[in-house]
């Protein structure tokens, strides 16, 4: 059995293998020693449903973690609930839902980047609220004339990422936010590119009313082939009192012992989004990785985060089009469409040529404003040797591209199985019919 | 520094590189009135002794189930899971993948949530099950979400005998929708069937669960007619476990089924991660939320998987997107693959007649307590609830100075069962561990104490 799943396991690329610098994603290095601390008896050992009194290491140590995001980020309280950030996501949505209805104010409309992620009008959706679009401007940054003419009173709130999808910060994002604010609308933070900010600036301070965090991309817990993953939601004071319940808090008056408490009376909770506190040995991950880096240290995770992600755009540029200039942020987004029409060659042939190279592709086709998209965020962690592998394969596959576009195309050919039929696997559709044999 | 592999020299040699004079000047775009010239405020850095010293502490003021006999469940079971679950999901080609966005190097990934799909399709009787939710609880409010757009109407029944956990998120999930929300009441610690009968009409769905919170048998046949009569489509929340024994869910005229898999190998961690599943017909596999990954050939006809029906998810269909899922419980789910490939069937069925023989001696040497007696007639599996003669909390208190906790205060989820616990067995417990129970229950209450 073991050997079954050992084989399985080889045909697996991870970031302990090669870089995986899949945009917007934050695959980083996951540090062994928090695995480690996450499997302690006494924390992934401990029943929901002990007496508080019996759970106060564990309690504590969510209370404290939710303060360390909440200063990392400048908001003033945050809830470690929700299990994923789309989940976080939801949470924000249903607080300004709340917001708005607690001021007697029916609003419709969540206003949402064309550059956006596809978790944040998939959100609002089940929010209830309709998504409106706003375009970026050519610099791929949001359109502020744009944005002033969409937003009205009908608008709930503005979703936001930044740095954005593009991998570049909103310059104006003060002016942004005031006029969200100016209309009566809730400015949300998308926290999935944080990693470009840790200790830089704090989404808190820009004005932003309420953010989730991605514990399994910025705080370095492992993703684990698709979760799972931790999505806090920080807010500020005035929507304190929206945040799911129950929420860890601390009673300083109370004796050692039993200080920490989950909090259940919250009237104005917009409820539970998780059967019990959240993804509890994931945050244990994030709280042991905060601790290890400290003030500095995450501001030095920020710095190469960004020093790798240009120095990576730089070597780069000359071989492929680069549709946004100027220093990026955490990542930046190349695009293949020169190879595409002199050549043939798709981002999605280079992304399958990179496999053969040993390394993992980037995000293709996302941001969608951008045709033939390759997005690439190496993170802090992958050495200069690295991102020199990395771009040695790029290049070569640019070479490739305009030489014999076919060895693209037909790409890849080392890995376990050639291009798969995507579209197949749709029309005749096969999803539970493993019949229990492993004979290999 | 931590993490972080580049030298002094490197970050030099990369600026020249790129043009610029510091790392400073890459963040020119971030305002200055916005750059956080102070430090921020947190603790660290801590060495990695350090490090571990504070969190083993931390973890030395938690009480875990070692040293005590517990009683806990209520959706989250202690369960003795095989080593080698956890040197699998420990296995750094699993848990540093991400998403398998680029199949061709991700087939360990994408074969093995083909493996857990089979299985919970297996389990359950339904062809199509996704790559996992969050938890039992969203893939239940979920499934409501799917149910009311599959029948286009706006009611769904809920019934009393849920797990609470699954029906708060519910209410969450479906708060900002014009979904209305019916709880079905209690008939004898199971779903009311009269109630059911008169809720059926223009309502999209009903919602049980099976065994109950209670830990007891809801009548499943009879709902499965009831519902099949109406235009509703029934969603079963069942424990994985216990189907190794029960009816599938398939059986009783379910159309989705959902459910908790933490039980499958997974430890209990202050409830989370926890593992989500769903299955439903083939005609609904379409409106299924969240990742399915399909069997598929390659160029050369090699048989590998792929993420399939992604048109369904947020990333493509955006707004108009079956769910906002995005990340799930990957590695859960993997576990639970291992921990039931495993057991196998006949392990999977062994556990769960443990845990019916368990939870039937269990609640016989505690009905044999003075005062104390079942307080449902219902068959049960795995837990069942009994009714003291004296309130639940100072037993429970009375209980955990000799090292026993009994269980779970119903009061804290149901009206009028101040003096009820609800009693969880698991595999772990010997027979001296539930005589132990008995016996020390008898001792409190001779005790006299409150009534």
């Amino acid at each position: 059995m073991v050997r079954h799943f050992a084989r399985l396991a080889e045909k697996n690329h991870h970031v302990d293998r090669a870089i995986y610098p899949l945009g917007s994603c934050t695959m980083k290095y996951n540090p062994r020693v928090n695995e480690d601390v996450a499997a302690l008896e006494g924390l992934a050992g401990v029943h929901p449903e002990v007496e508080g009194e019996y759970a106060q290491g564990a309690i504590a140590m969510m209370y404290h973690l939710g303060r360390f995001l909440a200063e990392i980020s400048g908001m003033d309280a945050v809830s470690l609930q929700p299990p994923a950030g789309a989940s976080g996501e939801l949470v924000g949505m249903l607080m300004v839902r709340a917001y708005h209805a607690d001021r007697g104010d029916q609003r419709k409309t969540v206003i949402v980047p064309d550059s956006a992620h596809g978790t944040n009008p998939a959100s609002v959706a089940l929010a209830g609220y309709c998504t409106m679009e706003v375009a970026s401007g050519p610099d791929g940054r949001i359109d502020v004339d744009e944005l002033r003419r969409e937003v009205d009173g009908d608008t709930a709130a503005v979703m936001i990422t930044n740095p954005n999808t593009l991998g570049v910060f909103e310059t104006r994002i003060q002016e942004i936010i005031d006029v969200v604010h100016e209309a009566g609308a809730l400015a949300y933070l998308d926290g999935a590119n944080l990693n470009a900010s840790l200790g830089i600036a704090r989404s808190g301070d820009a004005g932003f009313d309420i953010m989730h965090f991605n514990l399994h991309k910025t705080f370095s817990a492992p993703h684990g082939g698709g979760g799972p993953g931790s999505g806090p939601v920080g807010v500020k004071a005035h929507l304190t009192k929206y945040l799911p319940y129950p929420l860890a808090s601390r009673d300083e008056a109370k004796a050692e012992g039993y200080e920490y408490f989950m909090d259940y009376d919250r009237p104005k909770s917009i409820g539970k989004v998780h059967a019990v506190y959240g993804n509890f040995l994931v945050m244990a991950k994030a709280y042991a990785y905060i601790l290890t880096l400290g003030p500095e240290g995450l501001r030095r995770v920020a710095e190469n985060a960004v020093l790798n992600a240009n120095y990576l755009q730089a070597l780069l540029e000359p071989h492929y089009e680069l549709p946004y200039k100027g220093y990026c942020q955490h990542e930046f987004v190349l695009s293949a469409t020169r190879q595409k029409e002199e050549h043939g060659v798709r981002a999605l042939d280079i992304a399958k040529r990179l496999l053969d190279y040993g390394v993992h592709a980037p995000t293709i086709y996302f941001p969608l404003i951008v045709k033939e998209a390759l997005m690439i965020e190496p993170t802090e962690t992958e050495s200069r040797e690295s991102l020199d592998r990395f771009a040695e394969a790029m290049i070569a596959i640019a070479r490739e591209s305009e030489e014999t576009p076919e060895l693209v195309t037909g790409a890849p050919t080392s890995t376990p199985v050639g291009r798969m039929d995507e579209a197949c696997a749709a029309r005749e559709l096969d999803v539970c019919s493993w019949d229990g044999d492993r004979e290999e | 520094m931590p993490y972080v592999p580049n030298t002094e020299r490197d970050r030099e040699e990369m600026l020249a590189a790129i043009g610029a004079s510091s790392i400073d000047e890459l963040f020119a775009d971030v305002p200055a009135d916005l750059r956080a010239d102070e430090r921020i405020d947190i603790p660290g850095p801590l060495a990695e002794l350090e490090l571990v010293r504070h969190m083993r502490k931390l973890a030395a003021m938690n009480r875990t189930g070692e040293g005590v006999v517990s009683f806990l469940g209520g959706g989250v079971y202690d369960c003795v899971t095989p080593a080698a679950v956890g040197h699998v999901t420990g296995m750094p080609q699993f848990f540093t993948a991400y998403t398998p966005y680029q199949a061709e190097a991700s087939q360990g990934t994408l074969q093995s949530i083909y493996e857990f799909q089979s299985l919970v399709a297996r389990l359950t009787g339904l062809p199509a099950a996704n790559a996992s939710m969050y938890d039992g609880a969203s893939a239940a409010a979920e499934a409501c979400l799917m149910a009311a757009g599959i029948k286009r109407k706006k009611k769904i029944l809920v019934s009393a005998t849920t797990n609470p956990a699954l029906r708060a998120v519910t209410k969450t999930y479906l708060g900002s929708s014009e979904i209305e929300i019916v709880e079905l009441p209690t008939d004898g610690g199971a779903t009311d069937l009269e109630a059911l009968r008169e809720g059926l009409p223009g309502a999209a769905a009903v919602v049980v669960q099976h065994p109950n919170f209670f830990g007891l048998l809801e009548p499943v046949d009879e709902i499965g007619r009831l519902v099949g009569e109406s235009e509703a489509l029934l969603i079963a929340s069942v424990d994985p476990v216990s189907l190794a024994v029960l009816k599938s869910p398939a059986e009783y005229g379910a159309e989705i089924a959902v459910g908790e898999g933490q039980c499958l190998g997974s430890p209990v961690a202050f409830g989370g991660p926890l593992l989500g599943f769903m299955a439903t017909t083939e005609r609904h596999l379409r409106r299924l939320p969240g990742r399915i990954i399909g069997g598929a050939d390659d160029c050369d006809g090699r048989r590998g998987y792929v993420m399939t029906l992604q048109t369904r998810e947020q990333h493509i269909r955006r707004e108009k997107a079956t769910s906002n899922i995005c990340t799930n419980e990957g590695l859960v789910a993997l576990g639970a693959t291992v921990y039931l490939s495993l057991l196998g069937k006949d392990g999977l069925r062994e556990l769960a007649m443990q845990l019916g023989s368990k939870a039937r001696y269990a609640a016989d040497a505690l009905a044999g307590v003075p005062g104390v007696s079942l307080r449902f007639a219902r068959p049960f599996f795995r837990e069942f609830v009994v009714e003291l003669p004296a309130d639940a909390s100072w037993v429970k208190c009375e209980l955990s100075k000799i090292g026993i906790w009994p269980g779970l205060k119903c009061s804290c989820y149901y009206d009028g069962m101040d003096n009820c616990l609800l009693v969880t067995v698991s595999e772990r417990h010997t027979r001296d561990d539930i005589d132990s129970l008995a016996s020390g229950l008898e001792a409190i209450l001779s005790t006299g104490g409150q009534s």
